[in-house]
């Protein structure tokens, strides 16, 4: 096994399970519709929660894609592997994260122009809705993996424990909304998406290694 | 001066849950060697090679690997090892090519076509592990052992599931890597023809 030969394999199969995405996909739009629906559908109330409808949905969305991605490599053997392989798991785990990043983003990043039609969002919200979701996703993503980890050998209550995990999506939460709030009423919002890389570089620095001590301990057992 | 054993094993124990499986186990083990590990269902056959390896953890206990303590971090162990479990770490959506691709990515499959035609795998190559027999699987991870280049050897289990001509075949194999210096540490409830591995009794 190498970086490579294991960054592809791992593309290869998300690209075979690509049902799993296309449900949490689909799970994403259903609530977003479902605001508008269950509480007012006028625009003056959508312009300003758009934002906030959007990332909640990102949110629950992208706990529930990757709440599971270490299952199956727990059940097949897979996580040996990789603890044997001399390959260094925090960066395995970083490739992996990455894939999973790339594989759902991208497809949410072209569904979103619907979306934000939807919600009446401006163009100028538009572009910071897009720059929130980029700079601010890894850290879900990052963070989600810790807790993927953590309930990798539970049989039961794992999705619980995940929701423990949403505590720490709080203030990605609030930094992105609070950008894109600012940009609808005309305020700066530089110092918002900032903070939501700042979030995301500093997962980038600790998840891996968090992420890989619990899949040890997982594995150990 | 003697050279280092390949392997030293000192007082290990062994914990898991709330059972001992085994206090002050110590055993080296040289160069060219294959060794059995004995012992009833649930001695703690597999939890020994994977306290080795590194993935159960020993409560006390030291393991040199050639002269070097890699109780603390097996890295250097792992660098020269092939181990496959009871759970061999197919992905079962990937065919057996690419399988092999993941974890034998610098070896061209084509090059090991008449390997791959005596495993009975050459017609099954593109397809997907999970439409493969139990036992197609068990040779799929085995061919392993012939596309890669490691000393150290980890095989818990490796007959099961396989038929006799597999069998037949695994342990030439193993034979010819002892024979080349390499050491395979297995163990396996069925008896074996062949080959007369060294024996470590495995009891509290
Ligand atoms: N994940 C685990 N957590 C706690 N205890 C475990 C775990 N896996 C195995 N054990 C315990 O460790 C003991 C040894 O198990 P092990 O799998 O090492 O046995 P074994 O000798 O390989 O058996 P077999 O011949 O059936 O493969 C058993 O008593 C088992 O209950
Ligand atoms: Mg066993």
């Amino acid at each position: 096994m190498t970086y490579f030969s294991f960054f592809k394999s791992e593309s290869l199969l998300l690209w075979r399970h690509k049902q799993d995405t296309l449900n949490a996909l689909l799970f994403f739009v259903i609530v977003v519709t479902l605001f508008p629906l269950g509480i007012d559908a006028t625009p003056d109330f959508l312009t300003v929660s758009a934002g906030g409808i959007i990332w909640c949905a990102t949110s629950l969305a992208v706990l529930m894609s990757i709440s599971r991605m270490y299952r199956e490599d727990y059940e097949d053997g897979s996580l040996e592997q990789w603890l044997v392989s001399g390959l260094y798991l925090p960066f395995l785990i970083l490739l992996k994260v990455t894939v999973q990043w790339l594989f759902m983003i991208a497809p949410l990043l072209l569904i979103l122009p619907i979306v934000g039609g939807m919600l009446y969002l401006s163009e100028e919200s538009f572009w910071v809705l897009v720059a929130t979701l980029l700079l601010g996703s890894p850290s879900l993503f990052l963070i989600g993996s810790i807790g993927a980890a953590l309930t990798v050998s539970l049989q039961q209550g794992a999705m619980l424990l995940m929701l423990l995990i949403l505590p720490m999506y709080i203030p990605i939460l609030i930094f992105a909304t609070s950008a894109i709030k600012a940009s609808e009423i005309g305020l700066p919002y530089l110092g918002s998406l900032a903070m939501l890389l700042a979030i995301s570089l500093l997962s980038l620095v600790f998840a891996p290694f968090m992420a890989a001590a619990s899949i040890k301990a997982s594995v150990n057992e | 001066m003697q050279s280092a054993d390949f392997l030293t094993i000192t007082d290990l124990w062994i914990e898991r849950g709330e059972r001992v499986l085994c206090k002050e186990l110590s055993f080296s083990v040289q160069s060219g060697e294959v060794i059995r590990i004995l012992g009833e269902n649930g001695a703690g056959k597999s939890s020994l090679l994977k306290a080795l390896l590194g993935t159960v953890l020993i409560d006390e206990g030291s393991i040199l690997y050639l002269g070097e303590d890699i109780t603390a971090d097996r890295s250097n162990l792992h660098k020269d090892t092939l181990y496959i479990g009871h759970s061999v770490g197919l992905k079962k959506a990937l065919t057996v090519r690419e399988n092999l691709a993941l974890y034998c990515p610098d070896v061209s499959i084509e090059g090991y076509q008449p390997i791959l035609e005596e495993l009975g795998l050459a017609p099954f190559l593109d397809m997907p592990v999970n439409k493969l027999s139990q036992g197609q699987a068990r040779r799929t991870a085995l061919s392993r052992l012939w596309l890669t280049q490691k000393s150290l050897w980890i095989l818990d289990e490796p007959f099961s599931a396989l038929d006799d001509q597999a069998c037949l075949l695994l342990e030439k194999k193993i034979e010819q890597h002892s024979l080349a210096g390499g050491v395979v540490l297995l163990t396996t409830h069925i008896p074996l023809s062949s080959i007369q591995p060294r024996e470590l009794e495995f009891a509290v």
